[in-house]
């Protein structure tokens, strides 16, 4: 990792993630709104049902007075209450859930368009797996975010204040008594927040490093059992396992004196509270047995709320972790090179220039230096040179990958900015050294997202690269499935199917970055053929490792350290008689089976 | 149902003491908790029937205090001693997933996915964690809160209220565990909806440089979000069942509630309570709650726990396909080796991917082979290893045949540098002594030269502390590779087998490196397969493996007047490996 994307490890701080979430719920107001009015509601209806039985205990119980109609209204109201209140709440729980998930929604596929947007510089530094996890685990816990503010948070308070409401209702004076219970519920949650806040960290830092493990240890089982490992990995998983175990440990101890214990140790201190201030004052003065009940059965639910909120306040912190993490990746601002300019030109011809280009990834080391070349319509420049030598780089700058400092590329002209990615992209075909295949069928790899391409076509294509021979063998043909990573074919076979896909588009130029590794001879004929036919009419660049392709070029370009140490044809230079000569004396003498070029 | 504690009796048993204890208060705390309630009663009787002095209530409010310091330090200790078991569950039941995963062979591997196996490592642990912790509280909750909360209200006030005011109860029960694994059936669809969704962005990061190379990011993204689309779908499904706990909760409590205050008042007016016990019956009927809730969620826990367990056990179940034979020898093989393999094949019903193969190495000797991809040079090379049993004809060691020596020996002899080198997020050092982690810096840096890769590694700023992989640097194929032969260097085999893995090396490095290995192996034997030619010019013996048997042997020499294959290929490879070194002056 670059030190361009060590931020991206440091989560956003809490407040502006805060507004960000907040910014999220916002296009939702109006059904937000709809469910808190059937969440107060719904909540209103559940709280008047001691009331009720309040007003039954202490006019009409204690009395003795039974009238059968306002009575028969009591229960009926009751009844209703009920009834309509679980409708009410079912409603807003669904309705809350359905609008974190709509924000979830949304905040994932901007995630994953912003990711999608950034340049392949990006990409080529930032490992996947963390940027997958960004896309799917981490929103997944925001999701529990929205979910449990909306669901739980939100609820629990609204119905918390109910509650008090109804005892102020009841009775203010003890009810401001019950006040004092807010300050000891605070602090309990404020200590398990401090606390769990470094547990729960503590926990999920040991779990991804177990599962790291698990996970690496999986991969390579081969390696370890080969090397006789076994004894010592299985001992070393077992302290990382330990290890975790310790930290769980500790949180579950934190949450047994702080969680349930505690709320409930202090639920039956409220409980003192409320029949020490009824038995006092019953004791100078008449009391209200039936206020005294509403009062027992209030703090009864009165608690439970806490100990829900109590229990997800660890979830809510680690979910505002995970989403200042996303928000971070999401400000993340390395774009891929887009278009400048207002015209619009087309690329027509092919014809390719590079004016003195100098590129630098890092800003400090140059890969390439001052290259110039130029490659007209349906020639052919064959790269030449070892690894690092800047083969790769002048491939991304062609394809835009990363956008020039210094010099120009022109392409029929046209400075390669004032191009729109559409038209560079469908005009320039990459075919990549190692083809990456999606999972899907044969049909989908060589026709991707293009829907409007006829079946007709995707087999024209892959007739003219020779892959229809092998599709065609398939027991399914052209649906033949591909699994991950395509690793049921042969790399030739994946070749092919990348070539296929790439002249399905048809582009005017040609990229070419040639396999070093020679595959299975059969394939090897066919790939041939298809890359001579390929080539064909189009303006091709091509890190050569394949002699006929090199041999063929109408340029080579010899390049070491980033700099063109020799150019021009095979016969041009063979007359500057250095390294290309030298190598091709060597040559001629092991030569024997191929015939001279014709050009 | 309920049968995954009976399976999981063996660790119960083990943890008889702690689990005991646990139930043990966990029952206390259940009686205590019906002590609240009583004294409610009783204050309230004081209260209307004007008997409450100061010092009744004192008494009453010290009891209630100490109660509920009694209540929550046994609340504290029970959560020790049974959650505390049930995570030692899981720790134990992770290590023994671990060592079995230590000795299943590659087959059990490759019929596998990565996920699947950390899914069972973690969220099917998880679950049997929960069960053996929170299943036994929810069974041991509902069964002795809600038997002496019963017993109370039906003793101590009355029965015939009791029975009324516990008909809606039941259905609570029926309706939270109905709910619930509606609920489960639903959030594996989610789960599975999300692991799709997972799959696409794994697919997408990876395929990143096809799609910007065709330029179909917008696409992409279109399809990304059909896939969410379909996540939230199935979780509003999820939500549709987990909506209605909550509201059916508190619509049958309410029921309860209103069955005891309309019968209940009849018994006050007939004299048969008092309205302080009818108070304290309201009470009761809220601590039943609990009960009935912990009941539903019960099955809840226990349906998903044993469904887990059981793949766990399956997993653990799964025998070793290789197995030492009693009286197998112990002591790591040494000098000749001879392949006499009739025929291999990887499944019954496939082609045999090895057949009519007749080899011998003299020890010290180098054998190189070649082939195109699927010949079986991968195949005849890891036979050495005894990751399958052939079915005719055998390897053997030392004129022994290879099933007479035990894994471990065999693997003691053989060091193998795989194709697809893997190395572990741990120092390059680390990765190089791998297989001998007390190895001394010299050692390390000796192998390192040999490999070399010595260069390479110090142009790091942390040499050979630098740490590889995901949070580390990234290395170049051709450096991963070397480490890996690295690290088999330093484990110094008896036989060395190189499985292709000087492909990514340049030609230069890789004369280098098997410049010194023919000083290091001198009278060791060696293995070398590769796609290059020139890796393996210079072996003793040369086979060219075609559909899995040998269809040319020799030395380089006879094999190149024979002009065959081999003779084709080299020359072929000569042409373009001196076209490539155009710009490889260094």
């Amino acid at each position: 990792m670059i030190d361009r994307h060590k931020h991206l490890l440091t989560p956003l701080p809490q407040g502006p993630v805060f507004k960000r979430l907040l910014d999220y719920a916002k296009p939702h107001w109006k059904w937000l709104t709809i469910a808190m009015i059937l969440l107060i509601g719904g909540t209103g209806a559940e709280l008047i049902g001691p009331i009720l039985i309040k007003i039954f205990i202490d006019d009409f119980l204690t009395p003795r007075v039974f009238e059968f109609q306002p009575l028969l209204l009591l229960g009926a109201g009751y009844l209703f209450l009920h009834f309509s209140a679980a409708i009410m709440n079912y409603s807003q729980l669904l309705l809350f859930q359905k609008i974190a998930l709509k924000i979830i929604q949304k905040l994932r596929i901007d995630i994953f368009a912003k990711v999608e947007k950034l340049g392949l510089s990006f990409f080529d530094q930032f490992p996947t797996g963390g940027l997958v996890s960004r896309i799917t685990n981490d929103t997944e816990q925001v999701k529990e975010l929205y979910v449990s503010v909306m669901a739980t948070f939100i609820q629990n308070i609204v119905f918390l204040v109910g509650v008090f409401i109804a005892m102020f209702y009841l009775n203010p004076q003890l009810a401001l008594f019950c006040l004092v219970l807010l300050p000891m519920i605070l602090t309990i949650m404020h200590l398990y927040r401090k606390f769990s806040s470094k547990y729960y960290a503590e926990m999920s830092e040991k779990l991804s490093e177990l599962n790291a493990r698990l996970n690496e240890s999986i991969q390579g089982m081969t390696i370890i059992q080969l090397f006789r490992q076994e004894r010592r990995m299985n001992r070393e998983f077992q302290e990382i396992n330990e290890g975790h175990h310790q930290a769980w440990y500790k949180s579950m101890k934190l949450d047994g004196l702080l969680l349930r214990p505690a709320v409930d140790f202090i639920s039956i201190i409220a409980l003192v509270l409320v029949l020490t201030f009824f038995g006092i004052t019953s004791l100078n003065n008449p009391v209200e047995i039936g206020v005294l009940y509403a009062f027992v059965n209030y703090l009864d639910r009165f608690f439970e709320p806490v100990n829900q909120i109590m229990q997800r306040l660890s979830i809510f912190q680690q979910a505002m972790i995970s989403a200042g993490r996303v928000f971070r990746l999401m400000d993340h601002d390395e774009l891929a090179p887009q278009k400048q300019g207002t015209n619009e030109p087309i690329v027509s011809q092919g014809d390719i220039e590079f004016r003195n280009v100098t590129f630098s990834y890092d800003g400090k080391q140059d890969v390439l230096k001052n290259i110039s070349f130029k490659v007209n319509k349906g020639e052919t420049l064959a790269l030449v040179g070892h690894t690092g030598s800047g083969k790769s780089s002048i491939i991304n700058l062609l394809m835009r990958f990363y956008s020039i400092e210094q010099g120009e590329i022109l392409i029929d002209g046209q400075p390669i900015e004032s191009y729109t990615n559409k038209e560079l992209r469908e005009k320039i075909g990459l075919v990549m050294q190692d083809p990456f295949l999606f999972v899907g069928d044969v049909k989908h790899n060589i026709r991707l997202f293009d829907d409007t391409m006829t079946e007709a076509k995707v087999k024209e294509a892959a007739e003219f690269v020779h892959a229809d021979s092998f599709i065609s063998k398939l027991p399914k043909g052209y649906d033949h499935p591909v699994g991950e990573r395509g690793s049921t074919f042969s790399s030739g076979q994946r070749q092919l199917l990348s070539f296929a896909r790439t002249m399905a588009k048809a582009p005017k130029i040609l990229v070419l970055d040639e396999a070093t590794a020679s595959v299975d001879t059969e394939t090897e004929t066919e790939i041939q053929l298809a890359l001579e036919k390929m080539r064909k009419g189009r303006t091709t660049i091509a890190i050569a490792h394949r002699l006929s392709t090199i041999k063929n070029a109408d340029h080579i370009l010899v390049l070491h350290q980033g700099q063109v140490v020799e150019q021009g044809n095979h016969k041009e230079l063979l007359k500057q008689k250095g390294l290309y000569e030298k190598m091709y004396l060597l040559q001629q003498g092991a030569e024997k089976l191929e015939e001279s070029p014709s050009n | 149902m309920l049968r995954v504690f009976i399976d999981l009796m063996w660790y119960f048993k083990q943890e008889k003491w702690q689990y005991g204890g646990g139930i043990a208060i966990l029952a206390v705390v259940s009686v205590l908790s019906l002590l609240p309630p009583y004294i409610v009663g009783v204050i309230v009787d004081h209260i209307s029937m004007n008997t409450l002095t100061e010092q009744i209530l004192w008494q009453w409010m010290l009891v209630l205090f100490v109660l509920a310091v009694m209540v929550y330090i046994l609340r504290f200790v029970w959560r020790i001693l049974i959650f505390g078991s049930a995570i030692r569950l899981a720790r134990l039941l992770r290590n023994q997933l671990y060592e079995h995963f230590s000795k299943m062979t590659s087959s059990f591997f490759q019929k596998r996915r990565t996920g699947d196996l950390m899914a069972h490592s973690t969220n099917d642990i998880r679950a049997v964690e929960q069960t053996a912790g929170a299943g036994v509280l929810t069974l041991v909750d509902s069964l002795t809160m809600g038997g002496f909360v019963i017993i109370t209200m039906a003793a101590t006030i009355s029965w015939e209220l009791t029975l009324i005011a516990l008909i809606p109860m039941p259905f609570m029960a029926l309706a939270t565990s109905k709910y619930g694994s509606m609920l489960h059936a639903r959030f594996s669809k989610a789960q599975a909806a999300f692991s799709t969704l997972n799959d696409k962005v794994q697919e997408s990061m990876s395929g990143i440089r096809v799609t910007k190379t065709f330029g179909y990011e917008t696409e992409d993204v279109e399809s990304f979000k059909k896939e969410s689309d379909h996540v939230v779908k199935k979780n509003v499904e999820v939500a549709k069942v987990d909506a209605l706990f909550d509201p059916t909760i508190s619509l049958i409590v309410g029921m309860s509630f209103f069955l005891s205050i309309v019968f209940g008042s009849r018994y006050v007016v007939a004299g048969e309570i008092t309205i302080g016990q009818l108070t304290s019956f309201t009470v009761y009927l809220g601590l039943l709650i609990w009960p009935m809730l912990a009941f539903g969620w019960l099955f809840n826990i226990v349906e998903r726990g044993r469904a887990s367990y059981d793949r766990v056990r399956n997993l653990l179940s799964v025998k070793q396909d290789i197995v030492d034979e009693p009286g197998a020898l112990t002591k790591p093989p040494k000098g000749d080796l001879t392949f006499e393999i009739n025929e291999f094949s990887y499944d019954q019903e496939e082609e045999p991917a090895l057949s009519s193969i007749q080899l011998q190495i003299t020890r010290g000797e180098t054998l190189g082979i070649a082939g195109r991809t699927g010949s079986g040079k991968t195949t005849l090379v890891r036979s050495l290893m005894r990751d399958y049993d052939i079915q005719k004809g055998s390897i053997y060691f030392e004129n022994r045949p290879i099933t007479q020596y035990t894994l471990e020996a065999i693997r003691t002899t053989v060091g193998y540098v795989p194709q697809d080198h893997f190395l572990f997020s741990a120092t390059i050092a680390d990765n190089i002594s791998f297989a001998k982690p007390d190895a001394s810096y010299y050692e390390i840096i000796q192998a390192a030269e040999l490999a070399a890769i010595h260069e390479d590694i110090l142009q790091f700023e942390e040499g050979y502390e630098t740490m590889v992989g995901e949070r580390g640097v990234t290395l170049s194929g051709g450096q991963k590779q070397r480490i890996s032969i690295a690290r088999a260097i330093l484990k110094d085999p008896e036989i060395l087998v190189l499985d292709d893995s000087l492909s990514a090396v340049d030609a230069k490095t890789e004369e280098t490196i098997l410049q010194h290995l023919r000083d290091i192996r001198r009278g060791k034997t060696t293995l070398i397969t590769a796609h290059r030619l020139s890796a393996i010019k210079h072996a003793d013996q040369i086979i060219v493996m075609d559909q899995g048997t040998i269809a040319e042997h020799g030395s380089h020499d006879t094999l190149m007047d024979r002009n065959g294959w081999y003779r084709n290929m080299y020359d072929h490879q000569q042409l373009e490996s001196l076209v490539h070194k155009g710009g490889e002056s260094s």
